[in-house]
């Protein structure tokens, strides 16, 4: 048990930096000498045009692609490194990528296993994400905002302190997006860390205290979001 | 390494393949053991080898249980969330190798009972012998080599990753490349994979073809695993996971 959480969630806080990061698939320089730092405890809008580069880096911080050269790392390490991942950072990458067999559920109870973490979890996080009358469903049945419930419930089993969401509006209908907005904003006030990665620029515009924007693999600017429209900003840089 | 194996367990219990791939090798091996008890054959203890050697028949079943455990995982993209939770990707594959092995064993030795009833009982109903000394061992050799190919599946799978690939590629090989082969320079056949899986069962071939004694060709066919294995772990396993 923890004496404090705030306290202990200081000290486990985990930091997000890409360093000179490259990547090449082949011929095709996917990201080019990226660098940028997220601020612990802000919700980052991780932005770009279609082939940016956003998914390929986002997946070099979470240790599922190789990088080419450069650094990526959580809390100073590669994510490979850390220990206990799951209970360091939550990913919400495809909304896709499920058993259709298995159901709520079982998904979840397989990664709670695989991570090690108490049995209580699974039924909190699908009551976190409102899928618990959903739990015994085969997630083959599933619409595309319910699997994004799930992804993110299941970045959450390991009550990480940081987030990384790739597109986790895909297939959110507005009320969906009105509670992934709450949720992160709670999130957030709790003092973690989200970097979410989006094209819905007036979703995030509300929630989003700093922003990253990269075009074709590099970086166009990263800083506060203050005054200026999100949108304006955006097409200037990237554009 | 307790938890993932714990993780692996729970999911190959879960998948509704699995479990129908279970319950089907039996009856397919039970089967396959009527058609030998009800052939001629040229004396009592050939016909009864004939019939119990059918056991090995659940060497298809359990390599595609093998290679749908580990290509399953890539081809609904849940290879994501395994390499989440245990970024070692080694370790998730020496989980699914513990727990295939385990599944592999259940349904070999489940098939391996089932010949032997079916097998046993059409035997005497046709008035003809149906046990003999070595009718444990050929059951035995035969639950052994199944196992074992549910490992290669598991090693075949992690190599190829695409799950329609690597089923074609593993029927075809050891249904009829090693045969072929086998056919082509005879001497070959008892180094080969199917070669090796025979001799742990005991069986003698037809052509007269030698094969390696019974742990000659088990630790062969390990080395077979191994090899998969190790490949995948040096090839295919540090890929990027792109989608």
């Amino acid at each position: 048990m923890r004496d404090d959480p705030a306290i202990t969630d200081r000290r486990r806080m985990t930091s997000i930096r890409v360093h000179r990061l490259r990547k090449s698939f082949g011929k095709v320089l996917a990201v080019d000498d990226l660098s940028f730092t997220v601020p612990e405890g802000t919700i980052t809008a991780f932005l770009g045009p279609n082939g940016a580069g956003k998914t390929t880096t986002l997946r070099m911080l979470l240790g599922l692609v190789r990088p080419t050269s450069g650094e990526a790392v959580l809390g100073g390490v590669p994510y490979h490194e850390l220990d206990r991942p799951l209970e360091r950072v939550g990913a919400v990458l495809e909304a896709t990528s499920f058993h259709p067999g298995l159901t709520a559920a079982t998904h979840l109870e397989a990664v709670r296993i695989a991570a090690g973490l108490p049995a209580a979890r699974v039924a909190r996080v699908l009551e976190q994400v409102g899928l618990e009358a959903a739990a015994h469903r085969r997630v083959g049945g599933f619409s595309l905002g319910m699997r994004q419930r799930l992804a993110l419930a299941t970045a959450l089993l390991g009550e990480p302190d940081t987030l990384i969401l790739d597109e986790p509006a895909n297939g959110l209908d507005p009320a969906g997006m009105r509670w992934l907005r709450g949720f992160l904003r709670a999130y957030a006030h709790e003092g973690h860390t989200v970097l979410i990665s989006t094209h819905v620029l007036a979703e995030v515009e509300q929630i989003a205290d700093h922003v990253v924007i990269i075009a074709a693999g590099r970086l166009c600017w990263s800083g506060p979001l203050a005054g200026a429209g999100l949108e304006d900003l955006y097409l200037e840089v990237a554009g | 390494m307790i938890p993932l194996i714990r993780a692996e367990l729970l999911k190959a219990r879960a998948s509704r393949t699995t479990r129908v791939l279970v319950a089907v090798t039996p009856l397919f091996c039970a089967l396959w053991a009527c058609l030998p008890a009800l052939m001629p054959a040229a004396s009592d203890a050939v016909r009864m080898a004939n019939v119990y050697n059918m056991a090995q028949q659940a060497y298809v079943f359990t390599m595609i249980i093998g290679i749908l455990g580990m290509c399953g995982e890539f081809r609904h993209g849940t290879i994501t969330w395994s390499f989440l939770a245990s970024p070692r990707r080694g370790r998730v594959v020496l989980a699914k190798l513990a727990v295939y092995g385990l599944v592999g064993l259940v349904v070999s030795a489940l098939s391996a009972l089932a010949t032997l009833v079916a097998g046993a009982a059409l035997l005497s109903s046709q008035g003809h012998p149906a046990l003999s000394a070595d009718v444990p061992w050929v059951l035995t050799g035969a639950v052994l080599g199944s196992t074992l190919y549910a490992l290669l599946g598991v090693g075949l799978g992690a190599l190829i990753r695409h799950q329609v690939g690597a089923i074609a590629l593993a029927c075809l090989l050891f249904m009829y490349g090693d045969a072929f082969l086998a056919w082509l320079v005879p001497d070959v056949f008892r180094w080969l994979p199917t070669g090796a899986a025979r001799a742990l069962g005991g069986m003698r071939l037809d052509s007269g073809g030698e094969l390696l004694p019974a742990w000659g060709g088990g630790l062969l066919f390990a080395g077979y695993i191994a090899a998969a294995v190790l490949a995948a772990r040096f090839i295919t396993l540090r890929r990027d996971i792109t989608g």
